[in-house]
């Protein structure tokens, strides 16, 4: 078990990691989402050790180790940009750190070569051992920087945006496979990523940074149903949110004035899910229990299983409605027509002035 | 009208040629200038080697006359020794404190500006014309040279070190200063290139500096060490000028002796020492290239 605290690292007056606190368990799948420039890569690479912090310590099974230099750490690290010797085959760059590591190195070609085979079948490369690195493809190449890390057997495996550099398909299947290979060897693995959904999809557990800054740490499902914080919220990409100001049971934005939950104060943003909005005809009536706001068709975009339409607000601001095709079918609209959006006001969101959420009660399910 | 459609295709045809391989003629002027003073000199070379050759004069009666006498004398053929002892020796040499420098400059400056400026001044020596540095290792080396005062006024030698200056050893010094640049460039350039990210893999991987040094940094510069090497060593095989100033033509070249005999008409010998230098170049050339696949590393 690792514990990190208080960790700080600034670069030349840039804060690059601002007071991170983290209790890392043993074979767990920890995702690490954030927007590029949120620090990300610098938190990770103060935890392999490659930089230093400021001011924090990291604890490994209750033995310090901020200033112990990388390889003693007991941790892997595998790079976004896979780091490949391009001198030596796929064999020799996974049977590295067996070979040369300073401590316990394996001289014995007999177990180099057991295990290197074994880890090369785990991660499905057992053809591959003879070729070199620049003869095999990017998703494989991400295999072999994978098994060449996790053949030392380190305590937690620190993955720096490992999908980054795969296309979508690959990366849907290296999504799978990642899972698989962890749970295989019951390794603690670290994953960075900018992609929600990626970070949603991966995590046992999920960390969201915003500048240098843990906001939110929780299982992806309670990430996803109460974003603590509203930078949350918009990292999902998977809310709509409103500034404004509320008071008395309604939140008053620009152009509209649209009913809340009551017994909130202070609230300066309303935010709803996508999938929560319903799209009614203009001269439909209104309904108890829902909220809404007129809104002018712009676009749709088609995704296979599901539509996103775009609206605009009174204000110009862009409202988005998801509706997934298993439940209702597409529907056509000219760019410029009127709707009423409704939404289910027990589940508007309402987060104060410092970002935090003003309500902490469970208001709805994720959906399957 | 079958006139007209035979005509068409025909035309076509003719004109897509000249367009297909007109670009062949980019190569004309380069072609026309290696056939001429490439191929055509070699040529030449070899055959003017078997020409026969009186004291004064030589006539194109084959023979191989000059290629016995070469293989047949102590002074021509012990040339041929001591010019491969001296351009193993400077090889060597220019290799261990070009690979220092080199090591230095492509991995421990950071700075890609710094880097630039550092190679170029090493390249400094070569604002003067290559004859003045040569000569320049005269006053330098000399029984009342730089050294020997200095060393003579420190009190750390009572009588001047003699052997520095028109030795073997003064040719050594002379040629080292001279090319090692050649050696410290390339290596640098390969060095440079050298992504951070694999440093970090094998740091990470838990090899020590040392082992990432011999395992990773060496290998991969390795192209860098043989392009410096060709270069160093055709050059150094070529020599005679470095070798006559600084040995008091005590220390007689390949290279020397091609020159001597040119100076005295005696062509035809000046060819066999010609040929054998060409064919030592080429196989220490290939012999090099065997050493990495450059075509995969460049």
């Amino acid at each position: 078990m690792m514990e990190i605290r208080g960790l700080n690292k600034s670069f030349g007056g840039n804060i690059a990691v601002r007071d991170f606190s983290l209790e890392i368990e043993d074979d767990e799948y920890l995702t690490l989402l954030g927007p590029s420039g949120s620090g990300k890569s610098t938190l990770l690479r103060l935890i392999a050790g490659l930089e230093r912090p400021d001011t924090g310590a990291i604890v490994l099974d209750g033995k310090t180790v901020t200033g112990t230099p990388p390889h003693l750490r007991g941790l892997g690290f595998v790079q976004q940009k896979y780091g490949l010797f391009p001198h030596m085959s796929v064999f020799d760059n996974v049977a590295f750190g067996l070979r040369y590591r300073q401590i316990d190195p394996v001289s014995d070609q007999r177990t180099v070569n057991d295990r290197v085979e074994r880890m090369l079948e785990l991660v499905g490369l057992e053809e591959f051992g003879d070729r070199m690195v620049g003869e095999i493809s990017g998703g494989q190449r991400q295999r072999v920087s994978l098994a060449r890390t996790l053949i030392c057997e380190p305590r937690i495996c620190l993955l720096d945006e490992p999908l980054g550099a795969l296309d979508a398909n690959l990366r849907e299947r290296m999504t799978v496979e990642l899972r698989r290979i962890r749970s295989a060897l019951g390794v603690t693995f670290m994953h960075v990523t900018g992609n929600e959904a990626e970070a949603l999809a991966m995590g046992d557990r999920m960390i969201v940074l915003d500048a240098g800054r843990a906001i939110q740490v929780d299982t992806p499902h309670d990430i996803f149903s109460r974003p603590a914080n509203v930078q949350v919220a918009r990292f999902l990409n998977a809310y709509n949110i409103l500034s404004g100001s509320g008071q008395g049971g309604a939140f008053e934005t620009a152009g509209a004035r649209l009913a809340m939950p009551p017994g909130v104060s202070g609230a300066v943003h309303y935010v709803f899910r996508f999938d929560n909005v319903a799209i009614c005809d203009p001269d439909s009536r209104g309904q108890s229990g829902s909220a809404q706001m007129e809104a002018e068709f712009i676009a749709s975009e088609f995704l296979g299983s599901r539509v996103v339409y775009f609206f605009r607000r009174p204000d110009g601001g862009v409202i988005e409605a998801e509706k997934h095709l298993s439940a209702v079918d597409p529907r056509g609209m000219r760019q410029g027509e009127k709707r009423i959006l409704r939404w289910p006001v027990e589940n508007v969101l309402l987060y104060g002035k410092g970002g935090g959420m003003l309500r902490h009660e469970p208001v709805l399910e994720v959906a399957q | 009208m079958s006139a007209v459609t035979h005509d068409i295709p025909e035309e076509a045809g003719r004109e897509s040629f000249w367009r297909r391989n007109l670009h062949f003629f980019l190569l004309a002027p380069g072609v026309a200038w290696m056939v001429l003073f490439l191929i055509v000199p070699l040529v030449m070379m070899v055959y003017v080697s078997f020409w026969t050759q009186t004291t004064f004069a030589i006539n194109s009666t084959l023979t191989t006359k000059s290629w016995a006498a070469f293989f047949g004398s102590e002074t021509y053929y012990g040339a041929l020794i001591r010019t491969l002892r001296l351009w193993l020796t400077v090889l060597v040499l220019t290799f261990l404190a070009g690979y220092p420098t080199a090591l230095f400059i492509g991995r421990f400056v950071r700075n890609k500006t710094l880097q630039t400026v550092l190679l170029v001044t090493c390249v400094i020596p070569f604002w003067t014309s290559f004859l003045i540095r040569v000569l320049a290792w005269r006053p330098m080396l000399g029984k009342e040279g730089a050294i020997n005062i200095v060393l003579e006024k420190l009190g750390l030698i009572s009588g001047p070190i003699e052997v520095l200056l028109f030795t073997e050893l003064s040719v050594i010094i002379g040629m080292v200063q001279i090319y090692v640049v050649f050696m410290v460039g390339p290596i640098a350039f390969m060095l440079a290139r050298i992504d951070d990210s694999l440093i970090e893999a094998a740091r990470d991987l838990g090899a020590t500096p040392l082992t990432i040094f011999r395992k990773i940094i060496f290998p991969l510069s390795l192209p860098g060490v043989v392009v410096g090497a060709i270069f160093v060593s055709v050059m150094v095989l070529g020599e005679f000028a470095t070798a006559s100033a600084l040995s008091g033509r005590k220390v007689n070249l390949l290279g020397n002796i091609i020159v001597t005999q040119v100076g005295s008409l005696k062509w035809a010998f000046a060819a066999v020492a010609g040929v054998v230098l060409t064919a030592v170049m080429a196989v220490v050339i290939t012999g090099l290239l065997r050493l990495v696949n450059l075509q995969r590393e460049l």
